[in-house]
């Protein structure tokens, strides 16, 4: 088991190492110059060229690269080519937390939404009941979430005046305003996955309904609700499990998009800003941090999976 | 690593196959909400290749009444530019399903081959193959069709590469993983033993039983394609301006959707419906193929 | 009182009008002629003097259109309050240190927090902001400056002479500071005593007191604090610039937003009104729009808030929108380099120019433009047709006729006959351009080329770039056709020198020099005439010069010339924003209060 963490913990730093070197030099092959557009209102061509050799931008790629490995092995990500130069390393704390507020949050949602749906729709199947659930599960796959997103704005924010439109609000402002910021960007992002895990959470209990030892259990006598939560979504959940390490992956994906709607600055909306201003600190240091979260995560999961899981055998 | 989508199942013989081709035109007259899903793709696909024809006006002509709601001149309203939101919808669905479309394709057909080498031949091609994937799998998919996109610059071609690299991983993942429970079956034991080329057991054994699970990933995916070219057009990656896509109809119209309803919801609908669509009758292979659900299916 | 308040008012105005126009009557280069030395040394400037001063930094007309023109009197509001901005158009207020600041929107909020010697008020008169009095020598090279007492920091450290000194030598630094260029008039700075310095001038400066020392447009000068920058270190001090403003920085979260409170100790006991003010940026417009709406927040700040959400405010009756003329110009760059635009001297007369088919298709371009309705379709009817760099806002200096005289005034038939003229009747034939944008100009982009399309015949092809790409395409001279423009542009040398020399600094300054002489465009007649007019002693000659430049840059196509936009601001109606805080551009919270 050691030698299996080992190895995992090891290959994932040889991921993370290999998509910062790839995220470095692509970066770089990028058109577009940061301080040039900057200072185009100031005018002064000589302010960026002053501000390039501060800032080491004007050294060849290779020993820029080596400068920025040499820090980050030290836990220096840099500072922003834009402003006051804030470092990446504050700019990924002050983010991190919204990112994660509002995953966490959206993953709330999403099976708040999806364990009581995916079970009704496997017990009760081709009812009805379950053909509703589907099509409302399809239809929150269907529907692109910024879209979602001002929708609810419109609904919830202007026309009913119930929740904030915009914003975040940190813990430290108290747990209310937390949450009364969370919901809106949070269904935003949330109903596409309930809608994923409520399909998958019916396939996988139609999957285990089926097995032997649920016959087992019904020619035991035993209730048939007993039946469905005990045993059978029990045993659903493993492969659910699974969709758990995706589930961050569809997460950041939709935080991306509906930060920006909800003008959260969260991880997503500090690496496209980021590319968009050619900032490349601030590219490198989020992606490396993201892809810190992916490969932490996949790793938890496949873990989590062998202990849930004796069955799996670990390579 | 785990797989994805763990709950497809394994391929069937292709004997059995045979017998099912028959059984699927039942099923699918059977299946109310597959077959109306199937005319819907039809009628969605028809729109879109003879768009000329059947759209009303063109799609960037621009008239002087901005903003008018729907009416019988223009069933759909026009826009914020004056433009028949009809012809820009049938239009859009030009761009948006070919994107869909072609980019699955194009991911399906490069990430399947990955996959196939990596399973069947094993050893240090698995390995380099499959350390790929797992640094792309370190990703959300649209995180990096974002950034692929921020590298080329926007318009189609860049998005259409995009988006099929962002998704290679996933089919390379599933056709490995069904190469290698499939390889070790008896009828392809039997037909390496009859001294079967590589080649023709991949592509006649292996591929098509390993085919189910694909279909279905591949008509999921063509909805995620469809609502990542959306999500990329809102962020402003998106295809080129003149070009109507309904993501770019949508994230064009945004600021107006308070005031003009019918420029969030008609767009908004095309996309829902056709991802509603495809995914109803993915939802249909994914039972036609799945053997053992509808053998208890057809007991009980 | 007996008094009809409405009577006072229009006295006032009329009083302030008659001094506008007599200020402008005076040397530009040197307005400080014939003005007794009293009426130039502080504790406020005399009026003549000051709108003087205004006249030559070109921000007289502003006070035309400003509406806070004589002390109307306007509600009073109570003290106290949270008022919650947004920030249109901007995704981080990425710095407010005024070594850094290049973006109206960053200073919009510095000037909340920081002061300068000097502060422009509501009749853009220049007062003593730290600066309580100052006098200058009859030569005009010598201001001596007598401090405010009793002054202190939002740390609690007292500003003395030493502060003034440390700011000019950290702003002059260009290590330090992007601002330095501000600062090369100055000589020297000395420190007479703890509360007097001086600022020796390399030469008479007209607009010395306003762009170098007032406190938003001179961010250079602005007040900083040497204790809190070395205790901070640079980059947090750039986000919560401590200063002597009348808000001082509580909080602020890159992105996230920024926190101010009201400083107890500012100068003047009677400011600031409101307790607190928080101001999150917003980049998109709907959320924008929803939240102005929904009350979420009560005043709109930074970038100008998109088009299309105007009429939407205006139609709100919760809403106050004030709209005054804003001091920029937006184009359409056509590259001269670039066949069939092709012109690499514009060294003749018109009528030469005229006979080439390059010239020509730049010109049937430029024609085919009716101004109007590309404003009305583009920015909602909110904008001024453009035929040249000198703007409305500029008012004694632009050109009201242009619109009738200018070789690009709108005429589809002539236009289609250029181009047919240079061997493209209706466009057949003419290759498919692109038209560079960014993305958020993608919607303009739209109605461009549709205007060319309908017109000409001509298809253009949008090229979304970003905001960097566009920037390096446009300096290197590597597009067809490419939209930007300019802002801020308060006086004649803003439009002229800066755009339309030869040697301008945006006229491709990154172009393959061996193969192209010039970027975008070079005119010896231009070039001239802006020379004698930057020197030229008699306001009228100026005024000449600088509208036979600007006639001349439009008649050859310097650039297809759009739109002047508007300064607009949006608030709710329970905010009281007095008329004596309205200056383009600024959004000076500290007599801002609630009703």
């Amino acid at each position: 088991m050691t030698s299996y963490l080992l190895k995992r913990v090891l290959g994932a730093i040889v991921v993370m190492w290999a998509v910062a070197t790839l995220v470095f030099f692509m970066l770089r092959a990028v058109p577009g110059d940061p301080l040039q557009a900057m200072l185009f209102d100031i005018g002064d061509p000589h302010a960026a060229d002053v501000l390039r050799h501060k800032y080491g931008l004007d050294r060849p790629v290779y020993v820029q690269y080596a400068l920025w490995m040499w820090n980050v092995a030290h836990g220096d990500l840099g500072a922003s080519i834009y402003g006051s130069r804030v470092p990446v390393t504050q700019i990924i704390a002050e983010a991190f937390p919204r990112t994660m507020a509002l995953a966490l949050f959206a993953f709330v949602i999403a099976m708040a939404i999806a364990v009581p749906a995916g079970i009704v729709s496997a017990v009760r199947k081709n009812t009805p009941l379950d053909h509703g659930f589907t099509f409302l599960a399809f239809l929150g796959l269907s529907m692109p979430d910024f879209w979602l997103g001002i929708v609810l704005i419109i609904v919830f924010a202007v026309k009913l005046h119930w929740l904030p439109a915009i914003g975040f609000a940190p813990l430290s402002q108290g747990f209310g305003p937390w949450v009364e910021h969370l919901i809106l960007p949070a269904t935003a992002i949330g109903t596409a996955f309930s809608a994923i895990l409520a399909r998958m959470i019916r396939s996988s209990m139609l999957e285990v309904m089926k097995a032997d030892f649920i016959t087992v259990a019904r020619s035991k006598g035993l209730v048939e609700t007993r039946v469905v939560l005990k045993h059978a979504f029990r045993n659903a959940l493993i492969p659910v499990i699974t969709v758990v390490g995706i589930a961050f992956a569809l997460l950041m994906a939709g935080a991306v998009v509906v930060e920006n709607v909800f003008a959260i600055k969260g991880l997503g909306r500090v690496l496209i800003q980021g590319i968009l201003n050619r900032d490349y600190p601030v590219v490198q240091g989020a992606i490396l941090v993201v892809s810190a979260i992916f490969v932490f995560m996949n790793l938890v999961v496949d873990v989590l999976y062998t202990f849930i899981d004796p069955r799996i055998r670990l390579r | 690593m785990t797989d994805p989508l763990p709950l497809l199942e394994p391929g069937v013989p292709v004997a059995q196959a045979r017998r099912k081709r028959a059984r699927w035109l039942k099923l699918l007259l059977a299946d109310r909400r597959a077959s109306i899903s199937l005319v819907v793709l039809v009628v969605l696909v028809g729109a879109a290749v003879f768009a000329p024809y059947v759209s009303p006006a063109q799609p960037d002509a621009m008239a002087f009444d901005m903003l008018t709601p729907p009416s019988w001149a223009h069933p759909f309203g026009t826009d914020d530019l004056g433009r028949d939101l009809l012809s820009r919808v049938i239009f859009g669905a030009r761009i948006s399903i070919f994107v869909g479309i072609v980019t699955v394709v194009s991911s399906m057909l490069i990430g399947v081959l990955m996959g196939l080498l990596a399973g069947y031949y094993g050893g240090w091609l698995d390995t380099v193959i499959m350390r790929y994937i797992d640094l792309q799998w370190a990703f959300p998919n649209f995180i990096i069709a974002v950034y692929l996109v921020a590298v080329f610059g926007a318009g189609l071609s860049n998005v259409i590469i995009a988006v099929s690299l962002a998704f290679l991983d996933d089919f390379a993942r599933i056709a490995r993983g069904m190469v290698l429970t499939v390889r070790e079956r008896d009828y392809v034991e039997a037909a390496r033993a009859l001294g079967a080329s590589d080649l023709r057991l991949m592509l006649r054994h292996i591929l098509p039983n390993s085919l189910a699970p694909l279909i279905v990933q591949a008509t999921v995916s063509v909805s995620y394609a469809i609502l990542a070219e959306a999500g990329l057009s809102f962020l402003g990656l998106g295809v080129k301006a003149s070009t109507p896509t309904w993501g770019l109809i949508l994230s064009d119209g945004r600021s107006f959707i308070s005031r003009a309803w019918w420029l969030g919801i008609f767009p908004g609908v095309a996309i829902m419906v056709t991802v509603l669509a495809i995914n109803f009758f993915g939802d249909f292979l994914r039972d036609v193929f799945d053997v053992r659900e509808a053998a208890v299916e057809e007991g009980a | 009182m007996g008094k009809d308040p409405n009577d006072t008012d229009a006295a006032k105005r009329r009083t302030l009008e008659r001094e506008i126009e007599e200020a402008k009557e005076f040397d530009p280069e040197d307005p400080l002629f014939g003005l007794t030395v009293e009426e130039l040394s502080g504790p406020r400037l005399s009026r003549r003097a000051v709108l003087r001063l205004m006249a030559a930094a070109g921000a007289l007309s502003a006070l035309r259109f400003a509406p806070g023109l004589g002390d109307v009197a306007y509600a009073q509001g109570t003290a106290g309050g949270h008022l919650k901005a947004g920030w249109a158009g901007t995704g981080e207020i990425q710095t407010l240190d005024p070594a850094q600041i290049n973006q109206v929107l960053e200073f919009q909020i510095a000037s909340n927090v920081l002061s300068g010697l000097t502060h422009i008020n509501p009749k853009l008169v220049a007062e003593g902001d730290l600066a309580e009095t100052w006098t200058v020598t009859p030569d005009g090279l010598h201001y001596t400056f007598k401090l405010r007492q009793g002054v202190t920091f939002h740390n609690g450290d007292p500003f003395t002479a030493d502060d003034v000194l440390y700011t000019f030598n950290r702003s002059k630094n260009p290590d330090l500071s992007i601002q330095s260029s501000v600062l090369a008039g100055v000589d020297n700075v000395v420190k007479v005593d703890d509360h007097t310095v001086r600022f020796d001038l390399k030469a008479p400066q007209a607009s010395f007191l306003v762009k170098v020392l007032e406190r938003s447009s001179g961010r250079a000068m602005a007040i900083v604090n040497k204790r809190a920058i070395e205790e901070m270190g640079a980059s947090a001090y750039g986000l919560m610039p401590v200063g002597t403003g009348p808000f001082k920085v509580t909080a602020h979260q890159l992105g996230q937003g920024v926190e101010l409170e009201k400083f107890a100790d500012y100068y003047d006991p009677s400011r600031p009104k409101l307790d607190k003010v928080t101001i999150t940026p917003i980049v998109e417009p709907e959320p924008l729009a929803a939240a102005i709406e929904a009350g979420d927040i009560q005043i709109i700040g930074g970038n100008p808030p998109a088009a299309e959400l105007i009429d939407r405010f205006v139609a709100n009756p919760d809403l106050v929108v004030s709209q005054i003329p804003g001091p920029g110009f937006q184009s359409l760059w056509l590259n001269p380099w670039k066949d069939p635009m092709r012109v690499p001297d514009f060294d003749k007369p018109f009528s030469e120019l005229v006979k080439e088919k390059g010239f020509m298709v730049r010109l049937a371009i430029a024609k085919a433009f009716d101004r109007a309705d590309l404003i009305k379709r583009a920015l909602f009817g909110r904008g001024v047709p453009a035929f040249g760099s000198i703007n409305p806002a500029m008012g004694y200096f632009y050109d009201d006729a242009i619109d009738g005289t200018s070789e690009q005034r709108f005429d589809v038939a002539a236009a289609q006959k250029l181009l047919a003229d240079a061997g493209f009747p209706g466009g057949k034939g003419f290759p498919t351009m692109k038209l560079t944008i960014t993305p958020a100009g993608r919607r303009e982009g739209q109605i461009i080329a549709d205007i060319l399309k309908r017109n000409l015949g001509i298809t253009v092809e949008l090229d979304a770039k970003d905001f960097p790409v566009l920037i390096e395409e446009f300096d290197a001279n590597n597009y067809d056709m490419l939209r930007v423009g300019s802002g801020g542009d308060y006086d004649p040398d803003d439009g002229l020198v800066d755009w339309m020399l030869t040697t301008s600094k945006f006229n491709g300054p990154k172009r393959d020099k061996a193969t192209e002489a010039f970027g975008y465009f070079s005119d010896k007649e231009v070039d001239s005439l802006t020379a004698q007019e930057r020197v030229e002693p008699d306001l009228a000659k100026r005024k000449a010069l600088v509208q036979q430049a600007n006639k001349i840059t439009s008649d050859k196509v310097a650039s297809a010339f759009l739109y002047h936009p508007l300064d607009i601001l949006v608030y709710r109606k329970e905010i009281v924003y007095p008329a004596e805080s309205r200056i383009p551009g600024l959004v000076d919270l500290d007599r801002v209060s609630f009703a």
